[in-house]
Formats: C-alpha cells, sequence, structure tokens
C-alpha cells in the first residue's frame, strides 16, 4: 500500500516536471505588458514625490523657497522620465525629441492643474491653480467651473 | 500515512535540485520549456513537503512512538491540541515545517507571477529550490530525520517539554517561521535580479508586499514569544536576551532597517548596495536564528534540541550564501551605482540612513553580546555568560535613539526640510513631551530611561497625531473635502505611510511598557490560610490578597496544586486569582503556572513559588498548607499586547491592496503620456 503510493507520489512528480521538456510546452520569458518599465516606474515616482511635495508645502514642513526649488526640479524629473518613456515607446534616439520638452512640460503643467480642480485662461491658456481669480499670465478673469470646498472661489 | 511521509521527503530532495538546475540555466539559455519544468517543480515540492507535514502530524495524533519524534516530544495523555503542534514542537519536526512554508510562500510566487516579471521568475525559481534543497539535505543526511524509527515501540512517549504546553507556544514559532521564510522571497527576487541583470528598483516594488509581510509575522512572532515567556516562565518578565530571543529578534531589526531603506531606492534611486546587503543580511540572520534555535549550539531556556552535528551543514550553508551573494553583488557594482545623492542633513533620506544605522548598530550590539560566549568558549575555553545588563546597557539608549527617530522621520521632508518650519513644527511636541517628564518628576519618577521614554512617546504620539490632522486638512483643502472623506482618501492614497504612522503608535505603547518595567514592585512572602500579603502599587493603591487555601487534583496529564487568593484593592474586594503549580508526571518536572489579574495600567501577577509540606500537601492535609507567594505588579506590561494590535492594524492598512490608487495612476499616466 505504502510502496503503491510511493510510486504514485513519484509518477505524478515526475510526469509533472517533466511533460513541459517532453511536449515542449513553455511558460513565458517575458510579461504580457502590464508591468511598468523603468521610465514608467520613474515617472510614477517623480508624480507621487510632487503630490507629497505639494502636501508637505500645505502641511507646514517646507517653505515656500524650498518648497518652489523642489517643485522645479521634480518638475524637470519628471518631465526626464516622459521623455525617456515616449523614446521607449516610440523608438526614438534622444536627439530625436530634445525640442518637444517644452510642450511636455506645459502638458504636465495642465493636467497637475486640471487633478487639483484648477481652471485655464480662457485668453492665452495659462493654467491657473484651483481657486484663482484671475490669470496669473495675462490679468483676465477667469471664470471658476466649480466652487470649490474651500469657498474661497 | 507516516511511513508515505518519508518517502515524500526523499523525492522531493531530487526535486528540488532538479528544479534549482532548471531556474538557473532556463533562465541564463531562455529557455521556456525547462522554466515552465522549473515552476511546477516548486508546486511539487510544496505539495511533497505537505505530505510530509501531515504524516508527522498524522504520527503525533495517532501515539506512533515507533518514532524517534514522536516519542520525544507526545504521551498518550498529551493535549490533542499540543499533539497538533508537534509538528513544530521539536528540532526535526520545524525543519519540515520551516520547508513547509517556505514551499508555500514560493508555489503563492510562482502562482502569481506566473505572466507577470517574468525576466525574475527563473532565477527566483532557482535560488528556493536551493534554499529548499538545502533544508531536505539537512533532513535526510544530518541525522535529524523526523522520520526515524526507534526500532522498537515504546509504550509511552517521554512527553512534551511542560513550559512548552501553553497556548501560546503553539502560536508563536508558527508566526516567527512565517516571518522568516516569507523573507526568503525578497532574498530571491534581489539575487535574480543581480543574475539577470536588471538591478533597478523593480524587484524591491515587486516584494515590498513581501517584506511587508514578512515584517508583520515576525514583529507578531516576537510578541507572541514575549507573550509565552511572561505567561509560563513565571518570573514576571517577558524578555531575558536570551540567545533564542535575541536570535529572533536580529532579523526583525535588520528588516525594519530594510523596511525603510527601500524607500529611499524608490524614491531617490539611492542606497542600491545598501539594500542588497540588508536582503542578505536578514535572510541570513532567519537561517542563524533558525540554526541556533534548533542546533543547541547555545545554551538558553529555549535550547530543547541537542543534536550539533546539523551546525556545520547550517554554516557551511550560510558561508556559501554569503559569498555568492558578494560576489554578484561586486559582478554588478556598475549596476548598483546610486543615481542621486543626499542633498541635506535635513531630510526625510538622511533621517531613514540614520535610523538604518542606528538598526544595525543595535542588530551588531545583539549578535555579538548573543555569539560571544561562543567565541570566548572557543579562544580561551572558559564560558563567558552575557546577560541582560549588557545587552540593557547598550539597547535601551539606542531604543531611545529608535524611539525618537520615529517622531522626528515623519516631519522632515524628502530632499531638504527648511529648518524654520522643522522648529515650529517642533515645538509644541518637544514641550508636550518635557511637560510629561516633568509630571512624572514631580510624582517621584526618578528613573532616566523611564523618564525619557515617557517624554519622548509623548513626542511622538504628539507628532504623528499632528501629522494626522495637517495631512487632513490638507487634503481638505487641496482636494475641497469633507474632513472625514479627506482623511480616508489621505490614508488610502499612501497606505504605507500612514499604516507605518499607525505601527509608529503601536511601537511607542510598547517602548512605554519596556519603561514601566522600571517601576514593578514585587514582594515574596510565606503565608498559612486566611493571612495577607500587601502590595502597592506605583499608580497608588494597595493591593491586599488574603490566601484562602490551596487545593491539590490530579489531571490527565500532570498533578496539580491550586492556591485561591481573594483580592482587594484598597480593602474592597475585587476578585480572586488562583496560583498553581504542576507536576507533569511523564516529564517529571515541576512548572509554575502564574496568576495574572489583568487591568489597562497594570497586572497583579502572582507566583506559587513554594509549597512547603509537599507530602501533607498531597494528602490534603489541613496542617500543611503553608506556601510561599511572589506578588509583583508590573505597571503599563499590557500596553505591549495593546501596542501588537496597534502594529497589527497599521500592518494591514500599509498592505491592503491600495486598488484606488492603481486605477488612479493607470488613468494618469496615459493622460499625461498622451498629452489628452
Amino acid at each position: 500500500m505504502v510502496i503503491l503510493g510511493a510510486l504514485l507520489l513519484v509518477g505524478i512528480s515526475v510526469f509533472l516536471i517533466l511533460q513541459p521538456i517532453v511536449a515542449g510546452r513553455e511558460a513565458p520569458l517575458w510579461s504580457s505588458g502590464e508591468e511598468p518599465t523603468e521610465a514608467q516606474f520613474r515617472k510614477r515616482v517623480s508624480l507621487l514625490q510632487l503630490r507629497d511635495a505639494e502636501y508637505e508645502f500645505a502641511m507646514g514642513k517646507l517653505g515656500k523657497t524650498d518648497y518652489e526649488m523642489l517643485r522645479r526640479e521634480l518638475s524637470a524629473e519628471a518631465l526626464a522620465a516622459i521623455r525617456e518613456e515616449e523614446a521607449e515607446a516610440e523608438g526614438r534616439t534622444s536627439a530625436d525629441y530634445a525640442e518637444a520638452s517644452a510642450d511636455i512640460e506645459e502638458e504636465i503643467a495642465q493636467v497637475r492643474i486640471r487633478l487639483r480642480g484648477g481652471s485655464f485662461c480662457s485668453e492665452c491658456g495659462h493654467p491657473n491653480p484651483g481657486g484663482s481669480r484671475f490669470c496669473a499670465e495675462c490679468g483676465t478673469p477667469l471664470r471658476v467651473p466649480e466652487p470649490s470646498g474651500q469657498g474661497q472661489a | 500515512m507516516t511511513a508515505l511521509g518519508e518517502f515524500a521527503l526523499w523525492i522531493a530532495l531530487p526535486i528540488s535540485f532538479w528544479g534549482m538546475a532548471m531556474g538557473f540555466v532556463g533562465g541564463r539559455q531562455g529557455r521556456g520549456d525547462l522554466i515552465l519544468s522549473g515552476e511546477r517543480s516548486v508546486y511539487v515540492v510544496f505539495a511533497l513537503l505537505a505530505i510530509a507535514s501531515l504524516a508527522i502530524t498524522n504520527a503525533f495524533l495517532t501515539d506512533q512512538f515507533q518514532y524517534y519524534y514522536v516519542a520525544n516530544y507526545s504521551n498518550r495523555d498529551l493535549d490533542t491540541y499540543f499533539k497538533l503542534s508537534g509538528l513544530w514542537a521539536g528540532q526535526r519536526g520545524s525543519l519540515v515545517f520551516w520547508a513547509v512554508l517556505l514551499a508555500f510562500f514560493a508555489s503563492v510566487t510562482v502562482f502569481q507571477n506566473r505572466n507577470k516579471n517574468r525576466e525574475f521568475m527563473p532565477y527566483v525559481v532557482g535560488v528556493i529550490q536551493g534554499i529548499l534543497g538545502f533544508f531536505l539535505v539537512v533532513l535526510l543526511f544530518a541525522k535529524v530525520n523526523p522520520f526515524q524509527q526507534l526500532g522498537f515501540v515504546p509504550p509511552d512517549g517521554a512527553g512534551l517539554n511542560p513550559q512548552l504546553q501553553n497556548y501560546w507556544m503553539t502560536i508563536h514559532p508558527p508566526v516567527l517561521y512565517l516571518g522568516f521564510t516569507a523573507f526568503a522571497i525578497p532574498f530571491a527576487f534581489a539575487m535574480a535580479s543581480l543574475l539577470n541583470g536588471r538591478t533597478d528598483s523593480r524587484w524591491i516594488v515587486v516584494t515590498r508586499r513581501w517584506t511587508l509581510v514578512s515584517w508583520f509575522f515576525l514583529t507578531n512572532g516576537i510578541i507572541f514569544g514575549m507573550r509565552w515567556a511572561y505567561e509560563e516562565l513565571g518570573w514576571g518578565g517577558y524578555w531575558f536576551w536570551d540567545p533564542v530571543e535575541n536570535a529572533s529578534l536580529l532579523p526583525w531589526l535588520t528588516a525594519t532597517a530594510f523596511l525603510h531603506s527601500i524607500m529611499i531606492q524608490e524614491n531617490r534611486g539611492m542606497l542600491k548596495i545598501w539594500n542588497m546587503s540588508l536582503v542578505l543580511l536578514t535572510f541570513l540572520l532567519t537561517i542563524f536564528a533558525t540554526f541556533l534555535t534548533r542546533s543547541g549550539l547555545i545554551e538558553s531556556v529555549h535550547s530543547f534540541a541537542q543534536n550539533t552535528s546539523i551546525a556545520l551543514i547550517f554554516l557551511a550553508f550560510m558561508g556559501s550564501i554569503f559569498i555568492a551573494s558578494v560576489v554578484l553583488i561586486i559582478y554588478r557594482l556598475p549596476g548598483l551605482r546610486a543615481e542621486n545623492q543626499i542633498e541635506s542633513f535635513l531630510s526625510r533620506e538622511a533621517a531613514f540612513l540614520f535610523n538604518n544605522l542606528v538598526l544595525l548598530g543595535a542588530a551588531f550590539a545583539v549578535l555579538w553580546g548573543t555569539i560571544f560566549p561562543l567565541v570566548s568558549e572557543a579562544a580561551t575555553g572558559q564560558p563567558v555568560a552575557v546577560g541582560p545588563p549588557f545587552f540593557n546597557r547598550v539597547n535601551i539608549p539606542i531604543g531611545l535613539i529608535l524611539l525618537a527617530l520615529t517622531g522626528i522621520g515623519p516631519v522632515i521632508a524628502w530632499r531638504r526640510a527648511t529648518r524654520r518650519n522643522l522648529k515650529r513644527n517642533f515645538a509644541i511636541p518637544v514641550i508636550l513631551g518635557l511637560v510629561v517628564v516633568a509630571v512624572f518628576l514631580a510624582m517621584g519618577a526618578r528613573n532616566g530611561y523611564a523618564l525619557a521614554t515617557f517624554g519622548i512617546s509623548t513626542f511622538v504620539l504628539a507628532i504623528v497625531a499632528t501629522e494626522f490632522w495637517k495631512g487632513t486638512r490638507a487634503r481638505a483643502r487641496i482636494e475641497g473635502e469633507g474632513f472625514g472623506p479627506a482623511l480616508i482618501h489621505l490614508i488610502g492614497r499612501n497606505r504605507r505611510r500612514w499604516g507605518g504612522y499607525i505601527v509608529h503608535v503601536g511601537v511607542v505603547l510598547i517602548f512605554t511598557a519596556f519603561a514601566g518595567s522600571a517601576f514593578d514592585v514585587e514582594v515574596r512572602k510565606v503565608l498559612n490560610p486566611g493571612e495577607t500579603v500587601t502590595v502597592a502599587s506605583p499608580f497608588g493603591h494597595t493591593y491586599t490578597l488574603v490566601y484562602e487555601g490551596i487545593s491539590s487534583s490530579v489531571e490527565e496529564n500532570f498533578d496539580q496544586w491550586v492556591a485561591l487568593m481573594s483580592v482587594q484593592r484598597n480593602g474592597e474586594p475585587v476578585g480572586a486569582m488562583t496560583t498553581s503549580r504542576r507536576f507533569y508526571r511523564v516529564n517529571r518536572q515541576m512548572v509554575t503556572e502564574v496568576g495574572i489579574r489583568s487591568t489597562a495600567l497594570e497586572d497583579l501577577y502572582v507566583i506559587l513559588a513554594d509549597v512547603e509540606d509537599f507530602e501533607g500537601m498531597v494528602g490534603n492535609d489541613p496542617n500543611a498548607q503553608r506556601i510561599v507567594v511572589q506578588v509583583m505588579v508590573n505597571p503599563l506590561v499590557g500596553w505591549i499586547w495593546y501596542g501588537g494590535v496597534i502594529i497589527t492594524i497599521g500592518a494591514l492598512i500599509a498592505l491592503w491592496p491600495a486598488a484606488e490608487a492603481r486605477r488612479r495612476s493607470a488613468a494618469l499616466e496615459p493622460a499625461i503620456a498622451g498629452g489628452s
């Protein structure tokens, strides 16, 4: 009885580990696309850090000067990661996309403003933080889409 | 059934080495069929080890004393509950248990990653099968085979050590082992990243949940062990700096360091070599702890295993792992260079780094104190005992620094903090801490370390509370939410951080409990029935215990003498408690079962230290009821267990899958990249 059980165990075990090799069944060598690349990871980290810095400023851990400086650095890092990601995606070399950088910087700012419930100036298109009454760029009065919870608008 | 278990081990041995070879070769050559074979071997080894474990448990439940292991750790009258835990009661079974837990975690990992992280998986399989193979070699060739037969069938077993016949002892080892084995997964991924050359932060991102799981189990395992020591060893304390206790603390210290330092690598791309070293060190320490507990190398209250022949095999294994890892790290050195530098001493990464250094300092002090007796014996032939005074002298100051850092770290911003803001943020918590110290001084407390602990604890709690409050307020303002949703979203957005702060609160409670032990009160008295013993609590009230009498009884597995005491608090009756001594007939061993009466602030702890006229007592002679009791008031001791609960809550928050955050980031990424 025990011998039979042991033989059964050997049989099943050997079958399971040899079957892939004999029958040519393969495990995938590469992941099926959903996991982030290094550039995507760095982009995510920089964007999260931007948010963190914003909170740390709001919570009084960072002074205004430090916050501004940090935000510039982090934006630059996020930007570099985005460039790299685009290059990865489209197979371009670094020289090709250097000129497109200004647009991307603007894009980051826009996305972040939109996430914050901010608005864009109807005249010049400048993104303004949530709660702004006038455009920081050209002074045009802003139409605020919906009042924010703090009632500053 | 039981015989099949041994076959299972013998089959598992070649299969684990097969899996190791398939993993490494398949990964190297990019052969999908070999990799699949290797991955399947993980499931197969798990199934075989599960069969072996069930076989051992079955042998315990059916009293198969022809097996050496069962005969030495069980007897017929042993409670079924303790027979069930026989698998990890001794060295032989617990090695199987270790392996089956690792194989289980490995199977989960292989299953989770069947379509993900494919470039790591072959090597992960290779590393884990290597570890499993090692354990199987030990089991089958180092004279610790749990299926070894005696050659005859004794009428009864020798019984389980009475001190292990305790509820906490049934769950403390498994939980600790879960922590030990779970850490093999981050280690395997780290090695895989060195082998496949992907030395970025991916392995950390993939395994940080495993790291947390491991840390969570380690922490609870240690706390359960303290609980066991407190209830069972009967001297009123919970930690004795015993080698085996130290062995479980060592990987906890380095795992805690690792848990913090991976955040620096994720955020700043720094400390890559450091993290590799920490993951290696922690893994080696989990092996070291297993080895120390189960080799009988160092005398300790736990040294329930006596065989030293496996010591060399363990040392050789640890040595090979160490050398192979260091060679790999050196080989990949170019890829492990830091992408950034620490910008300012006043930054969270600097605080984390400091925390790491302090934790490692503690680990080395504990390690040194633990192995010094061995080294000294080897060098001079004279064993030197390193006792609690050494460990306390070194570790209390280190612990206080760590405690303070749990408050300082959260307030310092990443990269660089603003000095002026720091002063403002620290002012109120520091003042609160000083006020608490002043209050305790005024109340007459004079123990410097205890005062410092209370002050720093208050400081940390104030910081954490302020963090939660300010974070919620900032979130409410920035996102325009109400405070309730803002708090929930704040935690949800960064579970690891806020869960971590809650863990810090639990740590503060535990440290406060440690400090409370400075105010323990102890009275020892000989009592005849009707006589009283009085003990004054440091909180100002007085307990009076009236010795009502003692009764003896014969239980299934032991004889016992139970002394009944009625308890008065400031003269008011508040109940009764018992304290007893048990004589385990099979083991021929006497143990005390303490009586504990817990309140939120203190424990009343009664030890039946001696029964003077033993024979008279056995005959229930009314004139032979004189006993010696030791009565203790242990202030704040319960806070260790409360702290453990809070740590569990915090760790679960940190571990909870952040579905919402993932959805949002998925929506965010295309929006930014595509420039909608």
